[in-house]
């Protein structure tokens, strides 16, 4: 084990042994740093014009997603073609939920915790900068990134709130064709870019995020449409913010269909299928999890979940 | 497209951007600004929103001054009073500095658009042949 990672909690370590099944390649690229990574805002540039944009800084397409870029030189944070607005800096695994969840233009779409809208500015850019996407957020810290950033992506359909995402769609209930619930989480997944994120880590932590995330994943659901389509996502590993809230949003609503989570090209694990002698309802075998050694990223987990059009 | 408050007439028809450019959009005022967004953004109203689309332009007593970042997404369709500039003056810019530009004779005095490699920088004020800055202070993000 690295140094690095010999760092991380003595709790934590036992437990990713204890849920990834290759241990050793798992630990050693969680205390690497991850890649550098861009995604073309294509409400602004296409790939081609980007990769001309980009040339010394080495960039390289990744084969997943043509608007994914890795970059093999630091410094486009600071570049002209940054303040233009022709590219985001993204971390690749942070692309895959608004991918998953696929809007199309037209549509409307809530962003439940939105903030800083990596992923809203994604979900603008998939819609071509039609229709409506209702970008919230608790937390008015973070609102300012949130603003900044639809503002520098120059997207035209986004409306920003700041509320609790359950009080938010108590208000507009049974409206949207897709939902993202990027919960609020304990960030396992990024120790990569900073281990500071487990200075905060402990069990309580993790017990007290799994009750928020129940909490906004059915207010999640019950902002569908019939027929509508959510992701569940989070950045973490711990099975208790994962497949412990979809599992609960399964058996709360047993007409919900839990759909495979797929992107051609990338790589995905089984999710557990049972975590602490507690087994999981069947659907959530078609859950995902990103390990970050599979496709060097960070770590995330995701759902993807079908309100059917009639309830059965 | 609502554009029957003359100064937002007056701002697209100074940089000759098309009626069907902004076919699907609307253009609402508030908070000391028009704001620019589809039209799904500005009747949504299931809740108070902090902020609809992206500020057009902000209102003063007697003018109106165009944002950067609606300029930003709507200048790619300007036909009339565009700069085209070298990425190191666009950065000059950005740092506040002013450069001299020799414009083409149409280019009337006043707001302009900033064009480079033909995406859209934002807005400048040009007073022949100083141009000066109206871009926002650029905050890098981390990586
Ligand atoms: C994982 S982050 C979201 C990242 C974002 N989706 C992106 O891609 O840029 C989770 C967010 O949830 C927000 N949050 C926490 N509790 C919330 C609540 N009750 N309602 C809405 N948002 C909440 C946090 O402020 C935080 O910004």
């Amino acid at each position: 084990m690295t140094r690095r990672a010999a760092e991380f909690p003595g709790r934590f370590l036992d437990r990713c042994r204890a849920m990834v099944p290759d241990f050793e390649p798992f630990i050693d690229s969680m205390s690497r740093p991850p890649r550098r990574t861009v995604r073309v805002n294509t409400i602004k540039a296409n790939r081609e014009q980007v990769l001309g944009w980009l040339r010394n800084l080495d960039p390289q397409p990744l084969d997943w997603w043509e608007n994914a870029l890795a970059l093999g030189q630091p410094g486009v944070g600071k570049r002209l073609e940054h303040f233009l607005g022709l590219v985001y800096v993204q971390e690749a695994a942070s692309m895959v939920p608004p991918l998953v969840l696929g809007a199309e233009p037209g549509e409307t779409v809530l962003d439940l915790c939105a903030a800083p809208g990596s992923k809203t500015t994604q979900l603008a850019a998939m819609m071509e900068n039609t229709g409506l996407v209702v970008a919230n957020d608790y937390s008015q810290a973070r609102l300012r990134g949130l603003v900044g950033n639809v503002d520098r992506a120059g997207c035209l359909n986004v409306v920003i709130t700041r509320m609790d995402g359950v009080a938010l769609v108590r208000n507009w209930p049974g409206s949207c064709d897709r939902v993202l619930v990027d919960a609020p989480c304990t960030c396992e997944g990024t120790v990569r870019r900073s281990a500071r994120v487990l200075d905060q880590w402990s069990l309580d932590a993790i017990a007290r995020f799994s009750q928020l995330q129940k909490g906004l994943a059915v207010a999640g659901y019950h902002a569908l449409k019939p027929g509508g389509t959510m992701v569940y996502s989070t950045c973490t590993l711990a099975p208790e913010e994962n497949e412990e809230v979809v599992d609960y949003l399964a058996r709360r609503f047993p007409e919900a269909e839990l759909l495979p989570v797929e992107l051609p090209g990338f790589r995905m694990r089984q999710p557990l299928a049972e975590w602490n002698g507690r087994r999981f309802a069947t659907g959530v075998a078609n859950c995902r999890r990103i390990l970050p050694q599979d496709n060097d990223t960070e770590a995330f987990f995701l759902a993807l979940i079908r309100r059917p059009i009639e309830a059965r | 497209m609502k554009r029957a408050d003359p100064r937002v007439r007056g701002l697209l028809e100074r940089f000759g951007v098309p009626a069907e450019a902004l076919a699907g959009l609307d253009v609402v005022e508030g908070q000391g600004a028009f704001f620019i967004g589809t039209r799904e953004v500005m009747t949504f109203d299931a809740v108070r929103p902090l902020r609809r689309g992206i500020r057009f332009c902000r209102v003063f007593p007697r003018s109106v001054k165009p944002t950067t970042h609606a300029m930003q997404v709507l200048g790619r369709h300007a036909t009339r009073n565009v700069i085209d500039l070298e990425r190191e003056q666009v950065v000059g810019l950005i740092n506040g500095e002013q450069v001299e530009v020799d414009a083409p004779a149409a280019v009337e005095d006043g707001y302009v658009l900033l064009r480079v490699d033909g995406f859209s920088a934002g807005v400048g004020l040009y007073r022949r042949p100083v141009l000066k800055t109206q871009l926002p202070r650029y905050r890098p993000v981390e990586e």
